[in-house]
């Protein structure tokens, strides 16, 4: 039941914001188009609902979100910045281990690798990430995930897993 | 810096700076009176056929049975296409593996949120700029992205397929003339709006006509676009080897 709640509700908003209007004819039709849209979509969107029922979970994503877009962001900018500068560059790609388990977690921790500049996932393979990074710093596995990914993957096992 | 880009880069700023120069010396005037036509429909448009939506008014009220030819001939396009294309749900079964993970996750999420906006500007036509065929269209985008992401024979797994979709449609027209032609049965004009059907249910701003018409064709839109993305998709090899005349 709850991830109908959930699905309906982010449509609900989505379609409110976007007639940008609060009249009784677009929260009515609003109604109708969430109720729809969640019976037809939950069950592809959501496998495990209890995990909805975690408020505490949201929280941390907020709190990643922001640290994602201000500090993580800065600092991979300002090194991209350096290098385009000083040509410091050994391009190569690396492969990176995963722990978690969830597609959500997972596409997370994929998503903010590709985001910040310098790294970029271009495949998944059995708990393995290959990622084009832009200064190979050590071709080791476990040292290049300590490098590229594991504060993501912690905040997205804290997420989603 | 190689020749071309200096050249692209010339032609480029040239352009910016005519245009620049042609507009502070020409000056054109922008007109400061509607035209006879405009004023009438800024005036009567509200009475009218009670939108506050000038084009979807003109759309479907004034030229209305022009736009239900049109979308007519559009169906037509599709059904052609389909029998030209000999839809083989055998050849599009075989695409399964579709993109990675993260593309599959985060396509999920987009096709909702494209829906839910391609829903607002179907059920917002009658009221502001959007209506029918642009409420189609954006569900289209939705399904165009699902098919390569998810490989076109999981969705024909999953019971969707371009026969039902074309149904779909073909039943999303029915109801559409219906709605033109129910008026003829009180001796009315076939595609009449005020006259006919009410301008508002339980106090909902309907406008008639317009929000029955913009619901039925984004319906109609949305799953002939997709069964055309569906039929598109059916892969090459599916034509190599077959008798060659």
């Amino acid at each position: 039941m709850m991830k109908y709640i959930v699905v309906g509700l982010i449509v609900f908003i989505v379609y409110v914001s976007f007639a940008g209007s609060t009249s009784p004819y677009t929260l009515a039709t609003a109604t109708i188009i969430s109720v729809i849209l969640s019976a037809l979509t939950a069950k592809y969107l959501v496998v495990n609902e209890r995990k909805l029922m975690e408020p505490w979970r949201l929280l941390i994503l907020i709190y990643y979100f922001f640290k994602y877009m201000t500090i993580i962001e800065f600092k991979a900018h300002m090194d991209v910045v350096k290098r385009t500068f000083t040509m410091e560059i050994k391009p190569g790609i690396v492969k990176v281990p995963v722990n978690a388990k969830s597609r959500y977690a997972r596409s997370l921790i994929m998503g903010s690798i590709t985001n910040t500049p310098g790294t970029v996932v271009v495949d998944e393979k059995d708990d393995y990430f290959y990622v084009n990074w832009i200064y190979v710093s050590s071709p080791d596995p476990l040292e290049a995930k300590k490098a590229i990914s594991e504060e993501f993957e912690n905040f997205a096992i804290k997420i989603f897993d | 810096m190689s020749r071309r880009i200096l050249v692209l880069m010339l032609l480029f700023s040239a352009t910016l700076i005519v245009s620049f120069t042609a507009t502070i010396i020409l000056n054109p005037a922008t007109p400061s009176e509607l035209k006879e036509l405009a004023k009438y429909y800024v005036l009567n448009t509200i009475n009218e056929t009670a939108s506050p939506e000038a084009v979807t008014a003109i759309v479907w009220d004034y030229r209305g049975l022009d736009t239900i030819y049109e979308t007519l001939v559009l169906y037509l396009a599709i059904v052609g296409g389909l029998a030209i294309f000999k839809m083989s749900e055998e050849a599009l079964l075989k695409t399964r593996i579709g993109l990675t993970l993260l593309t599959k996750t985060s396509t999920k999420i987009i096709a909702l949120l494209i829906t839910s906006i391609a829903a607002a500007i179907a059920f917002h036509g009658h009221l502001s700029p959007g209506g029918g065929f642009p409420g189609g269209s954006a569900v289209a985008v939705a399904s165009m992205i699902i098919i390569p992401v998810f490989a076109a024979g999981t969705l024909i797994e999953k019971g969707i397929s371009s026969t039902k979709l074309v149904a779909i449609r073909g039943a999303a027209l029915t109801a559409l003339g219906l709605v033109a032609l129910l008026p003829v049965v009180r001796g009315l004009e076939i595609v009449t709006n005020q006259k006919f059907y009410p301008a508002s249910i339980l106090g909902l701003p309907i406008s008639g006509s317009l929000s029955l018409y913009n619901l039925l064709e984004s319906l109609a839109v949305a799953s002939g676009f997709t069964a055309v993305a569906l039929y598109l998709s059916i892969p090459e090899e599916a034509y190599k080897g077959g008798s060659s005349a």
